[in-house]
């Protein structure tokens, strides 16, 4: 009798759609095999004939482009003083970093580390810029820093104000979403074809890529701040007759605070991601040293680049976490040793004669401190030291050891012994028996119709007819880009790399949320993963397994696992507490427990854990198609580098098709529940 | 002097369309089904220097009625009068100037700016004024002092227990010296203790500053200890209004008589109540005697210590009625 419940529950929940969806899965399934049996073989791509030749008009306004941009009022009075306020204010602020000497730099960045949370954190700060400055990375490290600082200033110029006008307006905000899903989801490749059309050459496009990816969170951030500031406290000031410029100056922003600081530090966070694709179209810093160290295949240079990057990333993040928590308002703490808190400014103020005045400096002592602090160190700077560049002779480098390790590792694991375990079998093995039949069954076995058609039911099944619809027309549209052949390559790719990250991430956030232990030990193999830019793992991958579409994957892989596991123990942890103790007062096991409970309450948590690693994986195959991956990313590649502008947009607008297909799939299958 | 008539309040697509849909009676009233009509024609007036409360359980409209007497929530229909003045049809401008200076408010949830201190909190409407800073500091200091939280001005909000924090909300909403208060269950979110300790603060504040006071409760005998009248409120229309002796003896229907069923009925009767009246004669009393308006609470020592009838005496000395032991104990488990 026990036994028979689950089994009439389950029949008991099948509805009419859901046996409708079934009836259409399996027709579907006899009609795609039926028909790749009977489609004639040549005839099993996309027609050429139906191209739509996007390519030669967007060609002609490459042309058009080049040839008018001296004289086109559109440039002229449009996109080149852009270009030049944007160039202008990044040559002042590298300007200002590299023309002050490395020990001004360091003060300062150590004072507002001190300002911001005390002695660790300055010590972190100038510890990590002295990294920097050892691996002889100090001029790309300011470089990358000025051209953070501009698209950072920039994202939140353009970004709080249209923040406040989401927060305020909803039909706004409504009209905005769709736009910030966009930049979010589409994979920066594919704008930076267009950005470099619209803004040529020089660093200008590099700031505008970055701010195009780094704009959303501060938006939204913002907008979600003036949104949730506490209704009372908005009430009460209306009650009391503020104007509408009151509220939002005085009370809405000031609430929102926390938020907008928030978004402040994803912004940057967003922006520090960027530093390699941006360097793609002439960033420089850090970004190039990597793409360089990429092309030399030299693992110990890119490595130094990486943790370059990755400890700036952790310094800005700090500092801008810090600085956003530490409260103005508050009144001063006693008993802690502040050196901040007291001389000058509190010498000063028991000299004012008026109370209030006095109260005031006392409470900003900190702040004005600083700022005192920091003009005396330019004024040093400017006057007496004049210490230049980093001093050559501190120098610690790990490109030996870095080298000889990979190369150890080249010449012992690539085959261990005669046997056939070691990285090149890995190789052979996944591309032999995953990705080549996976491409063939796409590109040569199936009929395209039939792709067409199994990505549609992918939609229905998941979705609706509308979702259907919208995935035939996206993969036709694929066809009539004349991006068939690459897209299905890509795609094969993107397949098989969300199979193996799924396999690995799923298990591995279960085990992590039922056992401190191994989350203990997975986190800062996680963090080191999520924070090291891909390109640099990606070049010790390439010297393990031969060129091709395997390193790719595994640096995908790679990349896509951390926040799989972590989503997934997101999702099994936030099962209600209560539930679980009610499973349990009734005596389930452990393993009933997760089957029967946590998995099935965490499923939406997990599909979503398995959206976001395919939009990481998309995000990883197209740089792999630099190491050859072939495929869009190659396509993408070609197309920057050879400046030939509709190649890149064809190649950019197939991959966000499929970006959007497989979100929007993954999404609506995670909606289901 | 406050003036409310006929106020109603609907939220939906089309509010305005659903009024004349449901005041006419109309047909097709039923369109409007998915509107929610929160104030139900409401009227009443508040006399200058009396605290009339709101009673109603949540949902019954009370928190939106209070806030259409300022237009914080814009009533569909009806009037509101201040002082002579039609609240509905200023302008913006004019909107802000009375709020700025005749009608402020305490909040439920207090509604205090956790990013500024206590005192300028306590500022803010003047702040909003234009008021030097000076000038509104020493004006917010006075206020501190007044609702006893000397000396904490410099705190920030979230550094004060609940019962402080209103305290602010109170002395924030005094600090504008406004004609009319608006009380929207000022207490609900407290604790008992320091709830009746707050509504004893509001008390002998009121018994020196006697300031106009709309106070919505859901709590009847908050209602009871404070109102000088009080209207019960269930579905957006006030059902009962009256003092609390009225309502106490003479509930309109069975919905005001669950809620006096348990009141305080020695602490709301008044002897002059309860009496049996008798023909006024100018001669003084011989035994014992209480006056018209002696709570029954007092009146009872004096009854039970004394074997025959005891005076009711009015202003003059001149006896109106008597209380004896069976009026009195009629009266308290009625």
């Amino acid at each position: 009798m026990a036994s028979q419940t689950p089994a009439i529950a389950a029949a008991a929940q099948i509805g009419p759609r859901a046996r409708l969806r079934l009836l259409v899965g399996a027709t579907l399934l006899i009609v795609l095999t039926l028909s790749a049996l009977a489609w004639p073989a040549e005839a099993r791509r996309f027609p050429e004939g139906w191209n739509l030749g996007l390519r030669e008009p967007v060609d002609a306004f490459q042309s058009w482009v080049i040839t008018s941009r001296a004289s086109n009022p559109i440039f002229t009075l449009g996109f080149d003083p852009l270009r030049g306020a944007i160039d202008g204010s990044l040559r002042i602020v590298e300007g200002g970093l590299l023309g002050l000497s490395w020990l001004s730099v360091l003060a300062i960045i150590g004072l507002l580390g001190y300002l911001g949370a005390g002695l660790r954190l300055a010590l972190l700060c100038v510890g990590g810029l002295l990294l920097a400055g050892m691996f002889g990375l100090w001029e790309p490290s300011m470089q990358t820093l000025a051209l953070m600082g501009c698209a950072v200033s920039l994202s939140l110029l353009i970004g709080i104000p249209l923040g406040v006008a989401a927060g305020l307006s909803s039909p706004f905000e409504h009209r905005l979403r769709p736009l910030l899903d966009a930049m979010q989801t589409m994979p920066a490749f594919v704008y930076l074809s267009p950005v470099l059309l619209f803004f040529g050459i020089a660093r200008a496009p590099a700031v505008v890529a970055t701010l195009i990816y780094a704009l959303p969170p501060i938006i939204r951030l913002t907008s979600m701040g003036i949104r949730h500031a506490d209704p009372a406290a908005v009430e009460a000031a209306r009650a009391f007759g503020a104007t509408p410029r009151q509220l939002l100056l005085r009370v809405q922003m000031p609430l929102a605070l926390p938020e907008i600081m928030a978004g402040v530090n994803q912004t940057i966070m967003m922006a520090l991601s960027m530093v390699v694709i941006a360097a793609m179209i002439g960033a420089g810093g850090l970004g190039r040293e990597v793409l360089v160290a990429l092309q030399r295949l030299n693992v110990g240079q890119a490595l130094e680049a990486g943790l370059v990057i990755v400890t700036l990333a952790i310094i800005l993040d700090r500092l801008s976490a810090a600085l956003g928590r530490i409260d103005l308002a508050a009144p001063p703490e006693a008993g802690r040793r502040d050196l901040l808190a007291n001389w000058p400014t509190s010498a000063f103020a028991t000299r004012q004669t008026n109370p209030a005045y006095a109260q005031d400096l006392r409470r900003f002592a900190r702040p004005i401190n600083a700022a005192l602090l920091l003009l005396l160190i330019l004024l040093a700077d400017v006057a007496l030291l004049h210490l230049g560049g980093f001093p050559a002779g501190w120098r610690i480098s790990l490109r030996g050891p870095a080298n000889a390790a990979v190369a150890w590792a080249r010449d012992n694991l690539y085959q261990i012994g005669g046997l056939p375990i070691g990285t090149g079998p890995l190789s052979d093995t996944l591309t032999i028996y995953l990705l080549n039949p996976m491409r063939n069954l796409l590109l040569d076995w199936l009929p395209w119709p039939a792709v067409i058609l199994a990505v549609a039911g992918a939609g229905y099944a998941a979705g609706s007819w509308r979702l259907a619809a919208m995935c035939a027309g996206g993969m036709l549209l694929i066809g009539m880009l004349g991006m068939w052949v690459p897209s299905m390559d890509t795609l094969s790719q993107v397949v098989i790399t969300v199979l193996v990250s799924v396999a690995i991430a799923v298990p591995l956030g279960v085990l992590s949320a039922q056992s401190p232990a191994a989350r203990a030990a997975l986190r800062p193999i996680l963090a080191f993963f999520q924070t090291v830019p891909a390109f640099v793992y990606l070049v010790p991958v390439i010297m393990l397994v031969n060129i091709g579409r395997v390193p790719g994957l595994i640096a995908a892989v790679l990349y896509a696992v951390p926040p799989g596991i972590k989503l997934t123990e997101l999702g099994l942890s936030q099962v209600p507490t209560e539930t679980v103790e009610a499973a349990r007062s009734f005596g389930a096991t452990r393993a009933q427990l997760l089957l029967r409970v946590q998995l099935p309450l965490a499923t939406p948590a997990i599909m979503l854990a398995v959206n976001q690693m395919i939009m990481m994986v998309l995000a990883m195959v197209i740089i792999a198609g630099l190491v050859g991956g072939a495929g869009l990313g190659l396509e993408a590649v070609i197309g920057l580098g050879k400046n030939q502008t509709g190649r890149g947009i064809e190649s950019g607008l197939a991959i966000l098709i499929i970006a959007t297909i497989l979100d929007r799939i993954t999404q609506a299958w995670a909606a289901q529940e | 002097m406050l003036i409310c008539r006929d106020i109603w309040k609907i939220f939906g697509r089309a509010p305005t369309e659903a009024y004349a849909a449901l005041h006419a009676g109309a047909a097709d009233a039923g369109r409007y089904a998915d509107h929610v009509v929160a104030v139900r024609g409401v009227s009443f007036r508040v006399q200058r220097g009396e605290t009339f409360v709101v009673m109603g359980l949540s949902g019954s409209g009370k928190s939106t009625l209070v806030r259409c007497l300022s237009r914080l929530a814009e009533p569909t229909h009806g009037e509101v009068q201040i002082d002579g003045r039609d609240i509905l049809a200023m302008g913006a401008a004019e909107l802000r100037e009375l709020r700025r200076h005749t009608v402020s408010m305490v909040f439920q949830h207090f509604g205090l700016f956790p990013h500024r201190r206590v005192i300028d909190n306590v500022a803010y409407g003047l702040e909003v004024r234009g008021v030097a800073r000076r000038e509104r500091h020493a004006q917010a200091e006075r206020m501190i002092d007044l609702v006893g939280l000397t000396g904490w001005g410099n705190h920030l909000p979230r550094q004060l227990s609940g019962g402080m924090q209103q305290r602010v909300g109170l002395a924030r909403a005094l600090a504008v010296n406004p004609a009319i208060l608006l009380f929207d269950e000022p207490f609900s979110a407290l604790d008992p203790l320091i709830r009746r300790e707050m509504q004893d603060e509001l008390l002998r504040l009121q018994s020196s500053l006697r300031k106009t006071s709309v106070f919505i409760t859901h709590d009847f005998a908050e209602a009871l200890r404070l109102g000088d009248r009080i209207a019960i409120m269930r579905q957006g229309q006030l059902v009962q209004v009256g003092t609390p002796e009225e309502l106490v003896l003479r509930p309109y229907n069975d919905y005001v008589r669950a809620f006096v069923k348990d009141a305080p009925r020695a602490r709301v009767l008044t002897a002059g109540a309860i009496m049996a009246p008798c023909a006024p004669s100018p001669a003084g009393p011989d035994g014992p005697a209480v006056a018209l308006a002696t709570k029954l609470e007092q009146a009872l020592p004096v009854v039970a210590a004394h074997d025959g009838p005891v005076a009711v005496v009015d202003e003059a000395h001149i006896t109106r009625g008597h209380l004896d032991r069976a009026l009195v104990l009629r009266a308290l488990c009625n």
